[in-house]
């Protein structure tokens, strides 16, 4: 790596979401001496999207309310919205926007995040067609949203499910189509997936599970869906919440893994096909596939909220000690990036919490508690303990944290 | 010495303040989160930590 900006080097971050954001007050907070620009293809200054399905969506809020304050003194970063990268070369250590317009940096974090996946149908109608993941589609949907509309919600994801629990409060009728016969089956188990399936139908959610939308029907507005198996369903407002995909693109053509996100060391360095790694280029949230030595794992991306946010303060640290090795006290004997991964959800009044690493568990057990009311599982692989998760019984989920293995 | 106030409109005890302050937020035996409404200037990293960790954006430090 050049210092190519010299005396006032530049970290440039990709992304103006809270990982990008997070970086760079981590970094001052670190005393990091140069430059910092971030980049953001919305026009929002950063926000917080946890409420986007929920509070925001349910009371019709507005950017102020889930902004993140910001101390623009004290953070000393020039903000550059509106426009996005298109491609990255790590040799000339530069980007290029779509404006045209080329960057040169020092150091590059990578917190592009992630987009909406969104399915393609013979008649691909646009009109009446949402998807949830910027502050733009929560109010467009809350927008189209009146009461007594019909919306399909394709996917039983927590998007799906939350989405699904705010328009219902809104008086629409709703219907779930998902590939799934249990919502959440895969990662919260059989029993505790059944038990959402539950209480979001004796809410008056019906759903459509085994099953598939073949193709959209309606010229300028979307009117119904068709479903794989024969059934169409009426639809003003059709919601695709089947996950997303990483925005890693611009990254391509500097011979990086970019098959799952964007392949780092546990420094969140990314890794060369070769093997070595990248001193200053960082990936910092979603698109970050880094190996989690506290789960003993090959590298993996983990989409919770909590991750942008370790993952920041984890690469702010890490290029202060490049810039101004000895400054961090105690930094050297630091172990890599091991988070705990954590996620919430709020559906209706199901308030469920989790610690660990569900996706490791080959088996799971209902520890405290009942179905039908507060409860927690434990999620096991060989006998020990890698997640919790419970509905309610926050306390008790907290404490069986503590014997997640390490 | 500086002050801390959350949102309790806001709180959804989801408890993960915790453990960025120990010594400043827990969760009673009731699933509530209970905090001290001030602290000594040594808390102060953990208090934005947890301000920055809690999900609902609901912890802020009045100076």
């Amino acid at each position: 790596m050049n210092l190519i900006n010299g005396p006032m080097l530049k970290t440039l971050i990709v992304g103006a979401g809270m990982g990008g954001l997070r970086t760079a007050e981590s970094l001052r907070r670190y005393k990091y001496p140069g430059q910092i620009q971030i980049l953001g293809d919305e026009w929002h200054m950063p926000y917080n999207r946890p409420p986007l399905s929920k509070e925001l969506l349910a009371k019709d809020q507005d950017l102020d309310q889930v902004s993140f304050p910001i101390r623009h003194d004290d953070l000393n970063a020039e903000f550059s919205l509106g426009d996005s990268v298109q491609q990255l070369s790590l040799e000339q250590q530069s980007v290029t926007l779509q404006s045209g317009k080329k960057i040169e940096f020092d150091f590059l974090v990578a917190a592009t995040g992630l987009r909406s996946r969104k399915l393609v149908f013979p008649n691909n109608s646009q009109n009446g067609r949402f998807a949830l993941r910027t502050f733009d589609d929560a109010k467009a949907i809350r927008q189209a949203a009146e009461s007594g509309k019909d919306v399909v919600i394709l996917g039983t994801g927590f998007i799906g499910l939350e989405v699904a629990a705010t328009l219902k409060g809104l008086g629409c009728r709703v219907k779930i189509v998902a590939m799934e016969d249990i919502p959440l089956g895969l990662v919260l188990g059989e029993s505790f997936g059944k038990e959402i399936l539950r209480r979001h139908e004796s809410k008056g959610i019906d759903f459509y599970l085994s099953n598939r939308v073949i193709d959209l029907v309606g010229d300028s507005a979307i009117t119904h869906v068709k479903l794989v198996d024969g059934q169409t369903l009426t639809c003003d407002i059709f919601i695709e919440a089947i996950g997303s995909e990483a925005n890693v693109e611009w990254l391509e053509g500097n011979e990086l893994d970019l098959s799952d996100g964007l392949l780092t060391d546990s420094s969140l360095r990314a890794v060369k096909n070769n093997g070595t790694s990248v001193s200053n280029l960082f990936a910092v949230g979603d698109i970050a596939r880094y190996p989690n030595l506290r789960f003993g794992l090959p590298p993996r991306r983990i989409e919770h909220w909590n991750i942008p946010l370790e993952s920041s303060k984890r690469t702010a640290r890490e290029i202060v000690h490049q810039i101004l090795p000895g400054s961090i006290v105690g930094f050297e004997n630091e172990s890599g990036f091991n988070p705990m991964p954590t996620f919430w959800s709020d559906q209706f009044d199901i308030s469920i919490l989790s610690f660990g690493d569900l996706r490791l568990a080959d088996e799971n057990r209902l520890l405290e508690g009942s179905l039908d009311g507060e409860f927690a599982f434990g999620y096991y692989k060989n006998e020990s303990l890698v997640a919790v998760a419970g509905v309610g019984m926050k306390s008790t989920i907290h404490s069986l944290r503590k014997e997640i293995a390490t | 010495m500086f002050k801390i106030k959350v949102d309790m409109e806001k709180c959804q005890h989801y408890g993960q303040c915790v453990y960025e302050a120990p010594n400043i937020f827990k969760l009673n035996e009731n699933d509530k989160l209970e905090y001290l409404a001030s602290a000594d200037e040594s808390e102060r990293d953990n208090v934005k930590a947890s301000a920055d960790i809690c999900p609902m954006q609901a912890i802020q430090i009045i100076d």
